[in-house]
């Protein structure tokens, strides 16, 4: 255990914890450092990898586990730094190189082909081969024979790849990677989308793998597999690996308070309620938005609402299910189960134009695939969200082009969008003026909720206290607001409240005075075994 | 989101010195090959004068070649609005053949009357867009797969509906003189085909619908996110390309003086070479109507000075298909640089 006062500060002047292994590291890792668009994701992290170990990697998003994960695997280039393989400077610039040394990546996404059998998929480029480049069949089949046995594989190769479960295309990964003789795995929110039965399977060949002297680095938001499975975990904490301790030094409270980075105020979540109460006798009506028990993909009954003119956050990690509840409450995705109200009817939209018409828009995640069209103009991007007031007359469907331009020049004027003319193509905007663009898509319609997923991110200062003015203003005006960032301390600084989201859960409510980053943080982390955090 | 700051190697610093840099180099590119089809066309043009000038540079023959551009025009036209969408439409050749038998057995064997022919042909033509824009937009299959079944099963159609024989007798004569007549000295397949055109264009430019249409062949997702009906979009560009294309037919059935099999499906491929060589002039690689009129042009006056010249006609699929390759590439090259 850890005295509480040891976890209070910020820098890593020395990683506590012994070494775990009296042997050398098989990967040292010294110094690297990354920046993303002036953001420092890796500021000088020192990591060793010890073979036939499992080192598990927690931080918060953005904290700079993934970045580093992601230099090992020869996707991120870093800045500066060095790895070593082994006692060898190792320069790995391209995944190919990562594999070369047996690096292995795995991650959500997982790299497969869909379309292939998983035999096709782990030989991928990876069979053996005789002289001449003639495929050795016999001991390709060995080779494959043996992972298989050693990971337990019990469902057919032979199967497509998108026929197969996704805990199945993780064996398929882990297959590809023994197969390609890996001495390091790294694995990204391996169980994210698995099931508890799936999710100790994986951990079984975990073990098997760290058994067989691979080393295995373990990224995940799930603290209870974490303490279970590693031998040792390193704490992220912007871009600092702020602690580092074997097995057995953390407890689960320790290893939360440390993610965090200071001491948790217990008293705060335990009135949240209370407080929500006031507010909800305060304002009077009735709420705008009700989300009851809505389930759809990893979310499970989520409730919650949201009144007019309030400004409710979204709060939780990658995988929370945050975007998939923005996606249902803008009409994108129907409910699996449970309803969306709006003002006391229930909606069940089909699309977004649906949506739109009751007067619910949404600002999407990803900006530049899901939200612009880059090549056109600003004038397109801003007057595509609400062409029929641009007609010369209501009933006939030619457009007023200077009605048009007039109409987008005054929504970038009155947004400070800082582009040269509004012919310039959205795509040369920078991140700040894209998002704006989005936003004031929406602002001549009738809105009576807008939903933000991701208010800002890649946004640089002065645009982002711009767009939280401008939201601000909407609400203010009656416009209420489903707020996501990945970043709670703008979650924080920006909404009335905020619903923290956990595992497709919602794991509590913050509001007033408990609104901080550290409690916000701590119901983040919230585990559905464990109750621990969870107020009410 | 900037890169300044990343450090440049040196090969590219070396460049850089040396030449312009590659931003300037590419945009000049640009630039030029914005205009490349106009000089090219106006170069042929000079060339074919010169070499000709009794038989090229008449006023006789730029009539001709407009009387020649217009069909492929009409056809072009509403495959540019599929094109923008961003999906293909491979069954417009042969959709036009099946309209060209179609018109005139309905007016031959079933006696229509000419407007009627001509209504419910183009009707047919739309039918035939919609199951195309079905099969893609709601069943999600690929459009090229789709448009070249539904191609092909059109085909079967032409023969079982004519037994594999032209269709010639019964047909009225005032059909048979249309394209071959004109209207304040303009042939009147020219007028009929400027009138599409025009049409098509104001629904590109002027309309929420041609503003929607932009969208979805930009990007899909961002269109429906913004509150767009994708599918129906998608449909309504096959069905443009599908009249527009049983309109051809009938303007060629009038033309050649009878319906006969398969005589249109070579505007399949005029067509797409017209609209991707569009796409490259005075824009970026993007599908517009006044480009794919210059495409239909250039092509036509091409394959124009070539028989004046006396190359064999067998040629014309060579100089047609090999602008077709080169139009593509020139359109994805400018559609790569322009984007990022």
């Amino acid at each position: 255990m850890v005295a509480a006062a040891e976890l209070g500060h910020d820098m890593p002047a020395r990683l506590g914890g012994r070494p775990p292994h009296d042997e050398a590291p098989w990967i040292e890792v010294r110094g690297l450092r990354k920046s993303f668009a002036g953001a420092q994701a890796l500021a000088g992290v020192d990591f060793d990898v010890w073979r036939g170990q499992v080192h598990g990697l927690v931080g918060a998003n953005g904290a700079g586990k993934s970045t580093l994960v992601r230099c090992l695997a020869g996707l991120v280039a870093p800045d500066a730094g060095s790895i070593r393989i082994g006692g060898v400077e190792v320069a790995i610039s391209s995944p190919q190189v990562a594999q070369k040394h047996g690096l292995a990546f795995i991650h959500q996404e997982l790299n497969l082909v869909p379309h292939f059998s998983g035999l096709a998929n782990m030989l991928l480029g990876r069979s053996k081969r005789k002289r001449l480049g003639i495929v050795d069949w016999r001991a390709t089949r060995r080779d494959v024979q043996g992972v298989v046995d050693r990971i337990g594989i019990t469902f057919s190769l032979e199967k497509r790849v998108d026929e197969l479960s996704v805990a199945q295309r993780w064996l398929v990964s882990i297959g590809r990677a023994l197969i390609g003789s890996a001495t390091m795995i790294a694995m990204d929110e391996p169980t994210a989308s698995l099931s508890p039965a799936e999710a100790d399977r994986l951990h079984a060949v975990v073990r098997e793998l760290v058994a067989h002297d691979v080393a295995v680095v373990y990224v995940s938001h799930r603290l209870s597999e974490i303490l279970d499975l590693s031998d040792t975990i390193s704490v992220f904490r912007d871009g600092h690996l702020t602690r580092r301790a074997s097995r057995g030094d953390f407890d689960r409270s320790s290893l939360v308070q440390e993610i965090i980075g200071r001491e948790l105020q217990p008293e705060a979540e335990a009135d949240a309620e209370a407080r929500e109460q006031q507010h909800r006798e305060g304002s009077g009506d009735g709420p705008l938005l009700e989300v009851r028990k809505v389930t759809r993909g990893p979310v499970r009954d989520v409730s919650f609402s949201v009144r007019r003119g309030e400004i409710v956050g979204l709060g939780g990690l990658v995988g929370a299910g945050r975007t998939e509840i923005a996606r249902v409450i803008a009409g994108v995705d129907r409910p699996e189960a449970g309803e969306v109200v709006l003002d006391g009817r229930p909606r069940r939209w089909g699309s977004v134009g649906a949506a739109l018409r009751d007067g619910v828009a949404l600002v999407p995640e990803e900006r530049r695939t899901e939200g612009l069209f880059l090549d056109r103009s600003v004038a397109f991007n801003l007057n595509l969200g609400d062409l029929k007031p641009l007609r010369h007359v209501p009933w006939l469907p030619l457009l007023n082009g200077r009605r048009a331009r007039r109409r987008a020049r005054r929504l970038t004027e009155q947004l400070g969008i800082k582009a040269s003319s509004i012919a310039q193509p959205v795509g040369s905007l920078s991140g700040g003026n894209q998002q704006k663009v989005l936003i004031a898509r929406w602002l001549t319609r009738d809105l009576r909720l807008l939903v933000l997923d991701e208010l800002s991110r890649g946004v640089d200062v002065g645009a982002r206290a711009d767009i939280h003015a401008i939201v601000r203003r909407l609400a203010a005006d009656g416009t209420s607001i489903v707020a996501i960032s990945s970043e709670i301390e703008e979650l924080v600084e920006f909404c009335d409240r905020i619903v923290v989201l956990a595992e497709g859960r919602v794991a509590g409510e913050v509001s007033g005075d408990d609104m901080t980053p550290a409690n916000v943080l701590s119901l983040c982390y919230a585990d559905r075994d464990e109750h621990v955090e969870v107020p009410r | 989101m900037s890169n300044v700051s990343q450090p440049v190697d040196d090969g590219r610093v070396e460049l850089r010195g040396r030449f312009l840099s590659d931003r300037a180099t590419i945009r000049l590119l640009l630039i030029v090959s914005r205009y490349a089809t106009l000089i090219a066309l106006l170069a042929m043009a000079v060339v074919f004068s010169i070499h000709s000038p009794r038989s090229f540079f008449t006023y006789d023959n730029f009539i001709n070649i407009l009387n020649q551009s217009s069909l492929t025009a009409l056809i072009a036209g509403g495959l540019t609005v599929t094109l923008i969408v961003g999906e293909f439409d491979l069954s417009i050749g042969y959709a036009a053949s099946l309209a060209g038998v179609l018109v005139a057995g309905l007016m031959s064997h079933q006696g229509l009357s000419i407007p009627l022919a001509v209504i419910a042909t183009v009707a047919v033509g739309a039918g035939i867009g919609t199951v195309n824009g079905a099969l893609v937009a709601k069943a999600r299959i690929n459009s090229v797969v789709a448009t070249l079944g539904i191609g092909t099963v059109l085909v079967g159609v032409s023969y079982t509906y004519t037994n594999g024989q032209p269709i010639a007798a019964g047909m009225p004569d005032s059909f048979l003189n249309f394209a071959v007549t004109k209207f304040a000295h303009v042939p009147k397949p020219v007028l009929v085909s400027a009138a599409v055109l025009a049409f098509l264009w104001v629904i590109l430019n002027l309309t929420d619908l041609g503003q929607r249409l932009q969208a979805v062949g930009g990007n899909a997702e961002a269109a429906r996110l913004a509150g767009i009906a994708v599918d129906r979009t998608k449909i309504f560009a096959f069905v443009m390309s599908g009249a527009c294309a049983a309109l051809t037919g009938v303007m060629l059935s009038s033309l050649i003086g009878s319906g006969t099999i398969a005589a249109a499906d070579s505007y399949l491929l005029s067509a797409f070479a017209a609209v991707f060589l569009g796409s490259t002039t005075l824009r970026d690689g993007e599908f517009h109507i006044v480009g794919t009129v210059v495409g239909v042009i250039f092509i036509n006056t091409g394959i124009n000075g070539l028989s004046i010249f006396g190359v064999p006609t067998s040629y014309q699929n060579i100089f047609t298909g090999g602008i077709l390759v080169l139009a593509v590439g020139l359109s994805t090259v400018a559609r790569r640089y322009t984007t990022r």
